[in-house]
């Protein structure tokens, strides 16, 4: 392994405009391997994200699965005063966010490597991690902010997962209530617009723009497939067989090529057996 | 034992690097090159894919509709009518191009057989001597075994009469593999005495002769090897062996007889009820009786008969084929049938000359037809066979017999199985048992069976699939150290069987020890079979082997399941008069017993507790018989069953190998949902409730076990939530939570958005959990995704399911306002968990209802894939159904009833099983017809590449093959079929060697092939005793050994366990770099093979980082993976559960 010489003080950049910082997760041991992440300040065309400003957020590339939002947040303290850390599986933008939900209900993230944005308080921080050499490593657990992994880490999670009914209860009690009032506003606004599709007292209907929704249920599908085959079948049942002579000939026809085809189907499954020698019995 | 399987292993490694390092290109090139070699031997034809994968046939219209010749026409209807479809004619003709000789071989045959001829004719005459002087053999032995020693007569060598081909060359019934070419050599008659009937003189002049003939041609350049062998295993008609020299000694074997002159002796003379043999000669003990009450001597008449008889047999056979010109090609099928099913060779066999002889008396009674084609030929004769019991009604070839030629009466009263030749005095099949005539009914009707059910590939059942012993039946007992059989002669009183069979007493008592069986099993078992004695060879120089020698003899059963584990063998009442012969059969065992209907009966009690132990109670019966009748003590009986037991037992002081748990759990299941149904207060009602977990199937491979947990070995969770593992203790034991899908009703109250319908399933477990816990007072805990209810010590876990849900989670809307219904991973994997698994559980149970040991065959086939580390590649439902298959589809044999047999059969069926070609069709329940089962092959080989490297069918699952959509991979699947081959290999040699041996060499997977090892903590693995070699050290896991709890208590660590959940975060983090491996049954071991694709330096990229290093040459960057970081990695998020890691760094560079 080429490692960059220990008298360097500089920050090693790669083509492509990246910085590489190592990483260590312990200060104790200071002879193991060091991950490299690659940082870069955002940049992109057109970043509709109002939570990455281009000039203060750090780009953060291969993030190790055992680094959360907490754990980047004070590695990269020493930067800056950090004002938020987003991970993500992929660069990109970000997932639309359950809002609305509760933890409860949110999916598990997978603890793979990571990406991270890192948005800094101030745009000194994201150049003060841009400077800094390679050959000082970032430590990811200190003695006054272990992180846990391993054994003590998964009883932690068990122990998480054990859940209080009543709380559950709530959470879920709230999302209905809230679902059941978004229902009833959508079934009022229904209501609503089929009234004014009614005629009023002198004959007159309202034509809106918005008509096109007012539709009580949606046709789907399968409703669609079943009126075709439905038609198909009646001209079917309409058709003669077996009629004219032509007819007649033409099946007896297809009869002797279909015959034919399954010989050949067959003469060319035996010609592949014979390949694979399946026809020696012992 | 050890060194060998290293060695193959190392075969399997490196074939295992290249699949994975470049599978695609490799199988490309071997095909090619195979190709190519093909194209230059014979023009390939184009229609024809020489890579050995079906394509969808393509005919252009013209040549589709092209006017038909009437050749072709006759063609397609003889294949349409005659056969299931024309594929079987096909397989028929190649099959029989394979066996039949080459023009070749025949030359060469031609050309060494004149040698022959010529050489022996010249044979140098030799002075008159005794016939007990046989100083004049210098250097060669004679292949006899001189029993009593002395007899009496005088003996020299002169030239042959005559030398004649016989047998099935000269017929052309003779088939490859194994050559044989039978010449006789004609005895001259001055060498012979009209007294030579006696007292084996006859066939010790023979044997002389014989000798003679040998010592001759050892001079001989022109012969490669000579050897002794005898016919069918009767010493008394010993064969000289005879192969050409050089690279042609595996093309033929010569096979040399001596017979006396066609007429020498009357045929008359040798009437199975005359003796010929003297008590007085064969006992030395001089014999007061008269001659008259000589006992008979069949065997022995049949014998020196036998020899006046080939030249006459042999014109009899020409006479008759010439007549039907399949003659010869139906005789080849039969051959083929009878060798797969190791019938046709040793003592009492049913060979090709049988077979021919067979054909003929079908040919000459009409019962065939001349013009009929093999395939008929050999379907008629099977049919034949499944319907003439030749135990009761023999059969005659002779037209008219002379007057003194024996009745069949006389016949059956002196053999069992009864068929004559031509000549009207000899029977044919004078030395099969009538068992083995059973055997072969047994298989001839089944085998029509396969045949006529159009969804079995009968060519492959009958012809083409050996059915070896150890694979066929349920059980197999082997009596080793034969030499004990000669003092059950004596108990047995088998003096004039011996004298008959002149001193084979392997012969002469196994008939007796056969029947003694049979009656002792009776109802326990649907058929009785035996290994027939081989044919002995041995070289010229030294003395034939004896008696004792033999291998051991094989003894197959096949179980009757309904009453072979019954423990008592109830008899007749106690004033009935055959209670007597009941209490003669049984001995001391037998005891006079009441019952609770008030009957008093003989009977016999077996005392075993477990369902494993009473599997061993055909081994007690067998045992006991043979110690009480027969004087063979326990020590010569070897089982062949049970063995594998160890592998799946519960612990190592408990002898239960599960079921009795598996139906703890079913019980408490069954309770569980009768408390369900019957919940009150429900805002709606239950529909149904089923089963998704293997253990309410059976086939869960360690059944879950009630536990009584210690709770100060835990810590406590604030507001009584349960149970939470300590840091410093080990970790506690697993407790898997048991799946039970609750399917609710069906309303205009369930929302119908996702999101919606995931809280109100939450709401659902809450209040089925307030509602179990007023109710029955059981401990619960709700989560939105479950409800975990800990009952009986045992953990259920019930999910509640909407039947639309899947449904909605396909819905979409089209800008159009279409209501559309796509396909996506969520709804699948939940139809997968509320539809497919129940449905799968409550098949699989009623099949365990149906075939008793399907259960435990399961258990041990995904045992096995465990600790080959494939279970987590080859799914457990994948699995499962790959057993059912054996259940459901034996062709050739029946189903297993033992669970060796079918763990035999499955590693055979996953090592052998096209899956290139073929998809796998369960059919459960029998729910799909042939016409179905057409249509899935046609789709199948349509749609071939699109579809998973393991395809299997099920009734509900046609298109998809829902377990096997994701894995295994063709590289894994290649891999697992490798390990089921070499360890079928090893166990079958290791069972059938007959000795204690270690079983468990099968289940211990090779690691040299992997790249890095994780060694665990064993303190941390909570299955750490099931391993297949449990290490003697155990840990204390926080449960107490007495009865649990019905119902409260804390709430346990329910489904904990370390290793899987490091397992998960690893794939999770290097699935891309790296694939893991691991045993979930108690390993301590994680392999790790890194993929070497992704060890390539790939250019630069911001999505192509992950666990990677940059290096920077000439201004271009480029990465590779970081694996020292990575390996710190496995041991950081392992942190007190690794305890090292071990480096192959000779396999990659980092």
């Amino acid at each position: 392994m080429k490692m960059a010489p220990s008298t360097d003080q500089h920050a090693r950049v790669i083509p492509g405009g990246f910085t590489v910082l190592s990483l260590r997760f312990s200060e104790d041991d200071s002879h193991a391997a060091l991950h490299q992440l690659c940082v870069k300040e955002h940049r992109v065309r057109a970043e509709s994200n109002a939570n990455r400003p281009l000039d203060r957020t750090l780009f953060v590339l291969n993030v190790p699965p055992y680094c959360t939002e907490s754990v980047m947040t004070d590695v990269f303290s020493r930067f800056g005063p950090v004002q938020s850390v987003e991970l993500s599986e992929k660069p990109g933008a970000s997932a639309a966010s359950d809002s609305g939900v509760s933890s409860y209900f949110t999916s598990r993230r997978r603890q793979c490597f990571r990406v991270a944005y890192i948005v800094f308080k101030h745009a000194s921080g994201v150049k003060a991690a841009k400077r800094h050499p390679v050959n000082t490593p970032l430590i990811i657990s200190s003695t006054d902010r272990p992180v846990r992994t391993g054994i003590r880490k998964w009883i932690q999670q068990y122990s998480d997962s054990l859940i209080k009914a009543s709380s559950l209860q709530q959470d879920v009690d709230q999302f209905m209530n809230n679902y059941d009032k978004q229902k009833e506003k959508e079934a009022e606004r229904q209501k609503q617009e089929a009234e004014q599709q009614q005629e009023d007292e002198e004959g007159w209907v309202k034509v809106t723009k918005s008509s096109r929704g007012v539709k009580v249920r949606p046709h789907s599908e399968t409703a669609n497939e079943r009126t075709l085959q439905k038609e198909k079948r009646k001209k079917e049942r309409k058709e003669l067989l077996n009629f004219y002579t032509w007819q007649h000939r033409n099946t007896q026809k297809e009869h002797i090529a279909e015959l034919r085809k399954k010989f050949e189907e067959d003469k060319q499954r035996i010609a592949v057996l014979r390949a694979q020698r399946k026809f020696r019995p012992y | 034992m050890k060194k060998k399987r290293n060695e193959s292993t190392e075969t399997v490694t490196e074939d295992q690097m290249e699949v994975i390092a470049n599978s695609q290109n490799e199988e490309e090139n071997e095909k090619k090159s195979a190709k190519r070699s093909k194209d230059s031997k014979r023009k390939a034809k184009d229609t024809v894919s020489d890579d050995g994968v079906l394509r969808p046939v393509k005919l252009s219209k013209k040549e589709l509709f092209k006017a038909p010749t009437v050749e072709e026409l006759s063609q397609l209807k003889e294949a349409e009518n005659l056969f299931h479809c024309s594929i079987l004619k096909m397989q028929m003709e190649e099959l029989l191009k394979e066996v039949a000789l080459s023009e070749h071989r025949k030359k060469l045959v031609g050309s060494f057989v004149q040698q022959v001829t010529d050489y022996l004719q010249c044979v140098p005459e030799s002075e008159v001597v005794e016939l007990d002087d046989i100083s004049w053999l210098s250097g060669v032995e004679i292949p006899f075994l001189l029993v009593p020693s002395t007899a009496k007569g005088k003996f020299h060598m002169e030239p042959p009469a005559s030398i004649n081909l016989v047998g099935s060359y000269p017929l052309g019934t003779c088939i490859k593999p194994k050559v044989s070419v039978d010449l006789a050599v004609t005895i001259p008659a001055s060498v012979l005495h009209p007294m030579d009937a006696i007292n084996q003189r006859y066939s010790r002049k023979r044997a002389l002769y014989l000798a003679g003939l040998a010592r001759h041609l050892s001079f001989a350049k022109f012969v490669g090897s000579l050897h002794y062998s005898c016919l069918h295993g009767n010493r008394l008609r010993p064969i000289l062996l005879l192969k050409p020299p050089g690279n042609d000694s595996s093309k033929v074997t010569l096979r040399i007889h001596a017979i006396p002159p066609p007429d020498f002796l009357k045929p008359s003379r040798f009437h199975p009820l005359k003796n010929n043999i003297r008590t007085e000669w064969f006992t030395g003990v001089a014999n007061t009786q008269q001659e008259s009450s000589e006992p008979p001597t069949p065997h022995y008449n049949g014998t020196v008969l036998g020899d006046h008889l080939p030249l006459s047999h042999l014109q009899f056979l020409s006479a008759i084929s010439a007549q039907c010109p399949a003659f010869g090609e139906g005789v080849a099928l039969l051959k083929v049938w009878l060798r797969q099913r190791e019938l046709d060779q040793g003592a009492g066999c049913f060979c090709g000359f049988h077979a021919s002889m067979l054909m003929a008396y079908l040919l000459s009674t009409h019962k065939v037809g001349k013009t009929m084609s093999p395939y008929q030929l050999l379907r008629n004769a099977l049919h034949f066979f499944a319907s003439t019991d030749l135990t009761e009604n023999g059969i005659t070839l002779a037209k008219n017999p002379d007057s003194k030629a024996p009745s069949l009466p006389e016949f059956h009263a002196a053999f069992s199985v009864v068929f004559v030749d031509p000549s009207g005095h000899l029977n044919l099949l004078a030395d099969m048992t009538a068992f083995t005539y059973k055997q072969i009914q047994h298989e001839a009707s089944l085998s029509l069976t396969f045949w006529d059910d159009p969804t079995v590939d009968g060519f492959q059942a009958l012809l083409m699939t050996p059915k070896s012993m150890l694979r066929t039946y349920d059980n197999v007992f082997k009596l080793v150290n034969l030499v004990k059989l000669q003092t059950s002669c004596k108990k047995l009183l088998l003096l004039n069987e011996l004298m008959d069979h002149s001193g084979n007493y392997v012969l002469a008592a196994l008939p007796f020890i056969l029947s003694l069986l049979q009656q002792g099993l009776g109802e326990r078992i649907h058929l009785l079979a035996h290994s027939l004695p081989q044919d002995p060879e041995w070289p010229l120089d030294s003395a034939p082997p004896k008696h004792k020698d033999q291998p051991p003899l094989s003894i197959g059963l096949l179980l009757n399941l309904e009453h072979a584990l019954s423990v008592l063998e109830r008899g007749p009442a106690a004033d009935n008069p055959k209670a007597a012969e009941f209490r003669q059969l049984w001995g001391s065992r037998s005891k006079l017993r009441r019952f609770q209907d008030g009957a008093i009966t003989e009977a016999v009690l077996w005392t075993r507790n477990s369902i494993s132990q009473k599997r061993f109670i055909i081994l007690k019966i067998i045992i006991h018989l043979l110690e009480l009748h027969a004087d063979i003590p326990k020590s010569c009986v070897i089982f062949v069953g049970g063995q594998l037991d160890i592998v799946i037992r519960r612990g190592i002081e408990n002898h239960t190998t599960g079921e009795e748990e598996s139906l703890e759990v079913v019980q408490s299941y069954d309770d569980l949902s009768k408390k369900l149904w019957q919940l009150k207060d429900l805002p709606l009602s239950i529909t149904s409730v089923q089963g998704a977990h293997q253990a309410l199937r059976y086939t869960q491979v360690f059944p879950p076990v009630p536990v009584r947990l210690d709770y100060s070995f835990f810590d406590k969770k604030k507001n009584h939530l349960g149970l939470v593992p300590k840091e410093d203790k080990p970790c506690p034991c697993y407790i898997a939570p048991i799946k039970v899908i609750v399917h609710m009703e069906g309303s205009g109250k369930w929302p119908s958005e996702p999101m919606a319908i995931r809280h109100v399933k939450a709401a659902f477990h809450i209040c089925l959990r307030e509602l179990l816990c007023k109710q029955h007072n059981y401990r619960c805990h709700a989560t939105p995704g479950y409800l975990d209810v800990w009952k009986d010590g045992l953990v259920f876990r019930i999910q509640v399911a909407y039947h639309r849900e899947p449904q909605i989670l396909r819905e979409s809307l089209t800008p159009e306002g279409m209501l559309i219904y796509r396909d996506n991973a969520e709804a699948q994997a939940l139809e997968l968990e509320t539809l497919h698994k129940p449905f799968l559980t409550s098949t699989l149970h009623g099949l365990q209802q149906q075939y008793g040991c399907f259960g435990v065959v399961c258990r041990l086939a995904k045992r096995w894939l465990a600790s080959q580390f494939l279970l987590e590649y080859i799914r457990e439902e994948a699995a499962d159904l790959l057993v059912a298959s054996l259940f459901l589809h034996p062709a050739p044999f029946t189903p297993p009833s033992s669970p060796q047999v079918g763990f035999l059969r499955f590693l055979h069926l996953l090592s052998t099983f096209d899956w290139k070609n073929n998809p796998l069709i369960v059919n459960l329940n029998g729910k799909l017809t042939a016409a179905e089962q057409t249509d899935i092959k046609n789709d199948f080989v349509a749609s071939r590449e699109s579809l998973p490297t393991m395809f299997i069918v099920t009734p509900n699952d046609k298109k998809v093959s829902v377990w096997t959509k994701e894995a295994p991979s063709v590289q894994m699947l290649q891999h697992a079929v490798m390990l089921a081959a070499e360890s079928l290999r090893v166990l079958e040699t290791q069972l059938d060697s007959g000795e204690k041996q270690d079983m468990r060499v099968a289940f211990r997977p090779p690691l040299e092939a992997y790249d890095v090892l994780i060694h665990l903590d064993s303190k941390q693995v909570p299955l750490l005793a099931k391993a297949v070699d449990p290490p003697a050290n155990t840990f204390q896991r926080g449960t107490e050994a007495e009865q649990p709890y019905a119902s409260g208590g804390a709430l346990p660590v329910i489904d904990y366990d370390p290793v899987r959940l490091y397992l998960s975060e690893l794939r999770e983090a290097f699935g891309d770099l790296a694939l893991f491996f691991y045993d979930p049954y108690g390993g301590t071991v994680i392999a790790v093979l890194w993929k070497p694709a992704a060890f390539e330096p790939k250019p630069f990229k911001t999505s192509l980082m992950n666990a990677r290093r940059v290096e920077v040459n000439d201004d271009v960057a480029t990465t590779v993976p970081n694996v020292e970081a990575i390996l710190q990695d496995f041991r950081i998020t392992g942190e007190g559960l690794v305890k090292r890691l071990d480096l192959r760094t000779e396999k990659w560079v980092v």
